[in-house]
């Protein structure tokens, strides 16, 4: 059992979860009836993809040693820039994610309120009644 | 099973075929990240390149407002359109008076009113250093105001929407403060075109350090104290019209009629 192999399984585990969440949340979007419900789908489909980006940024530890967030902690010679860069993660992928995050909170707001428009107007949320109603 | 029901299916699997295909050399992360990355990393916060560096110790705030400035910027436009548009929505529902009198009778028990007093503030004071410090540790403006965010959040379970509006936290003091940090925005924006047409030299529109052909730019200490030129005014105003458009919404989303 090296380090190596742990990190690897480990790495393995978290992607084959992503995966499936991802499957059951598309599903959820799709087939189930209720508006909350594909609400809360949608956004547990873009926290699975915010942390599929970040994993995509991840490094793999280099001589037992681990990666280091993207963040200059010591003075900036050249010795430490170098060391930095050899073990720091992908900064792009977090600095994508970030300003998703947020965004993706003002959205679920955005079709939080028009849940409540849909109920004020049709007085259900199932999405089958709303179909039946046509108008 | 419907047609459209097994087209959607077999469209299912195929994209998550597509996903794995693509993300095949991802799968494990190797031990190399892209030159790209470490173009990011080596030149975030290095005095000795000093028309590249931004310096900025966090290559993740450097990023987000200086090297893809214009990408945060238009995000921040979605966001204000995401949350114009949900209370456009919402305009007809809502009532928004000030009640006269307040008996203080509403709400949860004593403790946990007492409980929010003393953390409340705590919540407010965190979140502006995550939004302040955005340029030396992990934070920024997007993250310090969805955490100051949640102070009124915790204000409005606890007390009951009404006491924010007695505390005179309407919503147009909220659209005034979030305006203002999107004001302040566009001005860091221009800033360093400003001060290069005042002194007759070439600046570009949301350029921060000083560049080849623009040896004009932003301090990047202030006083002594790192600033990181625009970053720091940037986090300022991103956390100012996130506190308070999140602010806004929740008051909004809480005054809404039932029955509509």
């Amino acid at each position: 059992m090296t380090l190596d192999f742990i990190n690897t399984y480990l790495m393995l585990i978290l992607l084959s979860s992503l995966l499936v969440n991802v499957v059951l949340t598309i599903y959820g979007i799709f087939f189930k009836p209720h508006y909350t419900k594909k609400v809360i789908a949608l956004t547990i489909l873009s926290d699975t993809l915010n942390t599929f980006t970040v994993y995509i940024g991840y490094r793999r530890w280099v001589n037992e040693l681990n990666p280091r967030p993207p963040i200059l902690t010591v003075p900036p010679t050249t010795e430490s820039i170098i060391e930095f860069a050899e073990r720091a993660v992908d900064p792009l992928p977090q600095a994508l994610v970030l300003t998703a995050v947020v965004i993706g909170l003002a959205v679920t707001l955005f079709l939080v309120f028009l849940g409540y428009i849909l109920y004020a107007h049709y007085k259900t949320l199932d999405m089958r009644e709303i179909r039946k109603l046509k108008g | 099973m419907k047609l459209v029901e097994l087209v959607l299916l077999v469209t299912l699997i195929l994209s998550i075929a597509l996903l794995l295909t693509f993300a095949y050399m991802y799968l494990t992360p190797t031990s190399e990240i892209r030159n790209l990355a470490v173009f990011y990393l080596v030149t975030t916060y290095n005095p000795q390149l000093p028309f590249y560096t931004v310096n900025s110790p966090e290559a993740v705030t450097a990023i987000v407002w200086d090297y893809r400035g214009l990408d945060t910027l238009f995000e921040t436009a979605v966001f204000y359109l995401a949350l114009i548009a949900a209370l456009a929505l919402a305009r007809k529902l809502y009532v928004e008076a000030t009640p006269e009198f307040n008996k203080g009778n509403e709400g949860l028990s004593v403790i946990v009113k007492t409980v929010t007093k003393i953390t409340s503030p705590m919540i407010i004071a965190v979140g502006a250093s995550i939004g302040l410090h955005g340029h030396l540790t992990p934070g920024g403006g997007f993250q310090g105001g969805a955490t100051i965010a949640v102070a009124p959040m915790i204000i409005i379970i606890v007390f009951s929407v009404l006491y924010l509006l007695t505390k005179r936290v309407t919503t147009e003091k909220m659209l005034l403060l979030r305006s203002l940090g999107l004001i302040g925005i566009g001005l860091t924006t221009i800033s360093a075109f400003i001060i290069g047409l005042t002194a007759g030299r070439t600046t570009y529109v949301f350029q921060n350090m000083p560049k080849f052909d623009a040896p004009l730019g932003l301090p990047d200490k202030l006083n002594g104290v790192l600033i990181s030129g625009t970053l720091w005014f940037f986090n300022l105003f991103e956390m100012l019209a996130v506190a308070s458009g999140f602010t806004m919404a929740f008051i909004v989303l809480m005054l809404v009629k039932k029955e509509g």
